[in-house]
């Protein structure tokens, strides 16, 4: 073989994977879509107890871990900036900084982070295991789709919960910087609360939202996908929740990216 | 098709004749008969299951409810003129021994009468 | 009582990549018959059983339950035809995050409209059945490996199914234990007059419970027949496997030693 034709053969055998990867990661995305906006119609109804149950566990049971994560951020965000802006004695601008940072960027991207690695994991693991174990299967023999019954309650479960955790992460982060302000930067309770409030707009509270609510759809996506795809027992599980936590954070800063260049090019 | 009717014999007692087959689908006609009358306190439910040619395990299933039901008040259900089919459905799952189980209307009235 | 075939197996063929697996399959199975297919590992029986019931699509020939072809449904066509049909899987395929009760009950609370009370007496009537009474309540990954299969068939019964699939009943279990899910086999179809095919390569397992052997050999079938009929052929694939003879190593002193200094 040429060395022209080795090249292209170790340039070509990656796209070609990458792209079917991609078609079949479509057509999973096709067919959750279904199963949420046409199947229901047909009187094939959603889960809705089991859309709750998965919101449980992704929302309620993940806010003490967000809620620390955030808190912190906030305050070491505090710090690091009051270490800039006391040169200049304009320490005031810490509720700025923090407050427009964490709604438009740290706050989603912190939350969808923590997110992948516990519930997007556990997507691909539980389905992988499923998988594994001939549950898919068995799902299918007695008539029961596996997207709707596994995919559709943990997909709608994310994104209802990942901005709700987003509001919180928001929130909480902000209070952290809070506390260090009044307590470290001599700025008064009342001083802080008004210049985080002037500061902040809507839209950087929306923007970020709506970033949150593509990094669900990220999140879940892969999760179910990775389980979907496993081969070859509980090695094979091990590897696709792995893959499935560095595959969501990529793509999830990737679309960081791009939301990001977006919503500035639109200011 | 399922038929279910049901006819009075005397101011305590039904009889319920059924006629087609109980499956998964026609048996929740069954039930809310047999849970009306016991809702009723009906003393005595007599199922008439001459004309069922077929029952599957929700059939079996109902009728187990429904003695479960004339139980908490101290009523009977009592079952007649199976078909072999139907007689050997309740045999397998051992649920012979819980019924009372007589050939035709008429053994099972002159029992409850003693 | 003329012989009905409920299922029809025509021509079926099927790659796995660019390995033919089934080599044009014809079969017929019986109402109310016990079909036992046998066959050595990799010979394409599993295969053949997950293309009857519909988890795989054939490249080419046709499945026909109960007269309709199976290979060329959409969803809505096919589920109405999973309602009549149970599968026992080899791992029994309980799903983990259910208790037993719930597992026997999940296609009853699925397809039918009946009521959270009667679901539970007939999931207990099965349970019954299979000798799993009072474990209604149990994670699977409390049970042991036959109480796996018992509830899995509990499972694979909870709709009363006309046709019953049992993908190698006995494997992994001790031969009491084996024995006994045999005789729970022989049971349902003098009971229900189900229709009942075993895929398997346990020899004793199959001259209890079988009314019909069909054999399958690197995916074709070279045999169909009553268990005295197999005893009787001269088959030498048939003659092997039921004489578990291993396979003749041929001393072939150069392809060994090509194969070993292959560049």
């Amino acid at each position: 073989m040429g060395r022209i034709q080795r090249f292209l053969s170790a340039l070509g055998q990656p796209t070609i994977y990458a792209l079917v990867h991609l078609h079949r990661l479509n057509r999973l995305g096709m067919e959750t879509l279904r199963w949420i906006f046409i199947e229901p119609f047909r009187g094939r109804k959603i889960r809705w107890r089991s859309v709750i149950e998965q919101s449980v566990r992704v929302g309620w049971q993940s806010i003490p871990i967000v809620g620390i994560i955030s808190f912190f951020v906030g305050l070491i965000l505090a710090m690091q900036s009051a270490y800039q802006l006391e040169p200049f004695g304009a320490t005031i601008y810490v509720a700025n900084l923090v407050a427009v940072s964490l709604t438009r960027e740290l706050g989603p991207l912190l939350t969808a982070i923590i997110i992948t690695g516990r519930f997007g994991s556990a997507i691909a693991a539980e389905i992988g295991t499923m998988k594994v174990g001939e549950e898919i299967d068995a799902l299918k023999t007695m008539g029961l789709n596996p997207v709707s019954f596994l995919v559709v309650p943990r997909f709608l479960a994310l994104i209802i919960m990942l901005p709700a955790l987003t509001l919180i992460s928001d929130f909480l982060g902000i209070l952290g910087a809070y506390l260090f302000s009044i307590s470290a930067l001599d700025i008064s309770s009342i001083r802080f609360i008004n210049q985080t409030i002037n500061a902040l707009v809507l839209r950087d509270i929306v923007t970020g939202l709506i970033k949150s609510g593509v990094f669900a759809v990220i999140i879940a996506s892969i999760g179910s996908y990775e389980g979907f795809i496993v081969e070859g027992g509980a090695e094979g599980v091990g590897k696709s929740t792995t893959n499935s936590v560095v595959v969501s954070i990529f793509l999830i800063i990737t679309a960081d990216v791009v939301f990001t260049a977006l919503f500035y090019s639109t200011l | 098709m399922l038929d279910v009717s049901t006819r009075n014999i005397d101011k305590k007692g039904v009889v319920i004749a059924i006629a087609g087959d109980v499956d998964l689908y026609s048996s929740p006609e069954v039930r809310k008969v047999i849970i009306d009358l016991t809702n009723k306190k009906t003393k005595n439910i007599l199922v008439d299951l001459s004309r069922v040619s077929y029952m599957d395990s929700s059939g079996v299933a109902t009728l187990v409810e429904g003695l479960q039901q004339v139980g908490k008040y101290g009523g009977k259900l009592i079952l007649f003129g199976l078909e072999a089919s139907v007689k050997e459905v309740f045999e397998l799952s051992r649920l012979d021994k819980v019924f009372e189980i007589y050939p035709d209307e008429k053994t099972a009235l002159d029992h409850l009468k003693k | 009582m003329s012989k009905e075939a409920i299922v029809q197996v025509r021509d079926l063929v099927t790659y796995y990549g660019k390995r033919q697996i089934l080599k044009g399959v014809n079969l017929d199975i019986y109402r109310g018959e016990i079909l036992v297919i046998l066959g050595r590992s990799g010979c394409g029986k599993s295969t053949l059983l997950r293309h009857l019931i519909g988890l795989l699509k054939p490249t080419s020939g046709q499945i026909l339950i109960k007269g309709q072809d199976i290979t060329t449904m959409n969803e809505d066509e096919m589920r109405e035809i999973l309602k009549k049909i149970g599968m026992l899987f080899q791992g029994a395929a309980l799903f983990n995050s259910m208790t037993v009760g719930e597992n026997v009950a999940l296609p009853l609370r699925e397809h039918t409209q009946l009521e959270d009370s009667t679901i539970q007496i007939m999931t207990r009537i099965k349970l019954d059945l299979v000798g799993l009474s009072g474990f209604e309540n149990f994670k699977p990954s409390q049970l042991s490996g036959g109480m796996k299969k018992r509830a899995g068939l509990a499972r694979a019964l909870a709709m009363d199914p006309e046709i019953l699939f049992c993908d190698e009943p006995s494997a992994g279990l001790d031969p009491v234990v084996a024995m006994g899910i045999d005789q729970l086999i022989l049971k349902l179809k003098n009971a229900f007059k189900m229709t009942i095919v075993v895929v398997t390569h346990e020899l004793a397992s199959v001259f209890t419970i079988a009314d019909r052997i069909a054999m399958l050999h690197e995916g074709e079938i070279i045999f169909q027949g009553t268990p005295e009929e197999i005893k009787k052929s001269e088959h030498p694939v048939v003659q092997q496997f039921l004489n578990r003879e291993a396979d003749d190593v041929e001393p072939d002193r150069e392809k060994y030693l090509s194969s070993l200094v292959k560049p």
